[in-house]
């Protein structure tokens, strides 16, 4: 089980791809900074490799205006739930 | 209670990694963790700039990891051979090399490598904030 | 057409992914100092080559003409410091039109189901 931490808008396809293929199938990915553009429904293909297990962080969506554009497999969390995802999670990657 | 150490690649005021990065360790201590080790390598090493001057509405960001270190023990390291090569020196760094002045003080301390390896292999959880 | 390994990967102490290409930026070089650095303290060490990382190891690379050192001198030592576990994402050397022949050193090239073990059994693992 591993948590996949995510920055980068989701027309970075190359870093995309790369976290795909390192993705298990017990592992989750969360969003955070430009990563939140990857949560609306209009970004759904960046998204589909990962099976719905995908949370994006609230504070950086508010920030930009997305707050209700979010998809519904997306789960929004806050900071505690950011935290609470790496202690879940014994090991935690970033991409960028 | 967890043990954190936190590995910083980002140049402050630069990309919001570094805000991100500081904003997850006081998250950390709010919730009873430890937030044990702060590693600035790569550009990540600016944020210990004791020149950093920011326009007073914005966070000063090496403030807010000193603030770390003072109130909750924060260990905050930064890489030596990324640090040298961007201009990051302690006193004895500056005396070493000839220079005039310096760029880095205490609580931060000028660590090679082998401390990432060292915080890594001692900390329950290592997470990467990169730009 | 790309060999790919059917043994299953050995995990060493610490994975270090190397995503960047040399010279363009310096995340491979630090990224391979944290390696090296790493075996230097009797970790035991495997790296893994993904997307334009693979250029890491590309035969015929040379210093930069502006005096960079580039990386290939670091791949050069890798084997000093007994790191000799090299992985390489399969679908990223095909995507590039390279083959083992094109690098410098021998790699196990990985399917993506065999990246996700590799990731899952390593107990440490840093992303450059």
């Amino acid at each position: 089980m591993m948590l996949h931490l995510l920055n980068r808008s989701p027309r970075s396809t190359a870093t995309y791809q790369d976290v795909s293929e390192a993705f298990g199938s017990d592992d989750h990915l969360l969003l955070i900074e430009d990563a939140c553009y990857a949560a609306q429904p209009s970004a759904g293909a960046a998204l589909e490799p990962f099976g719905g297990r995908v949370s994006v962080l609230q504070e950086d969506l508010v920030a930009r205006g997305l707050a209700k554009r979010v998809d519904p497999s997306v789960e929004v969390v806050d900071m505690n739930g950011f935290l609470a995802l790496t202690e879940t999670h014994e090991r935690c990657v970033s991409w960028f | 209670m967890l043990n954190y150490a936190l590995l910083l690649h980002a140049a402050p005021y630069s990309h919001q990694a570094a805000l991100s990065a500081l904003r997850f360790a006081d998250t950390v201590v709010a919730n009873g963790h430890r937030m044990k080790t702060i590693f600035f390598y790569h550009d990540g090493v600016h944020n210990a700039s004791a020149l950093m001057a920011p326009p007073q509405d914005e966070v000063h960001l090496a403030d807010g990891w000193k603030r770390l270190h003072q109130e909750h023990g924060t260990e905050l390291l930064v890489c030596v051979a990324a640090g040298l090569r961007r201009g990051l020196l302690d006193v004895s760094e500056a005396s070493r090399h000839g220079v005039m002045s310096h760029s880095l003080e205490a609580p931060f301390e000028l660590t090679g490598v082998g401390q990432l390896v060292d915080a890594m292999l001692t900390s329950d959880r290592m997470i990467t904030f990169a730009p | 057409m790309i060999d790919v390994s059917d043994s299953r990967p050995v995990p060493q102490d610490l994975l270090v992914v190397l995503r960047h290409p040399p010279h363009g930026t310096h995340w491979l070089r630090e990224g391979l100092d944290v390696a090296l650095v790493a075996a230097a303290f009797g970790q035991r060490v495997g790296l893994l080559f993904q997307g334009d990382g693979i250029y890491a190891l590309l035969k015929g690379q040379q210093a930069g003409p502006l005096g960079q050192k580039g990386t290939h001198p670091q791949l050069a030592m890798l084997e000093m410091y007994d790191i000799d576990t090299l992985w390489v994402s399969a679908r990223g050397l095909n995507e590039r039109g390279l083959s083992a022949d094109d690098l410098m050193l021998p790699v196990v090239p990985l399917e993506a189901s065999a990246m996700v073990e590799l990731l899952q059994r390593h107990p440490h693992t840093l992303i450059f």
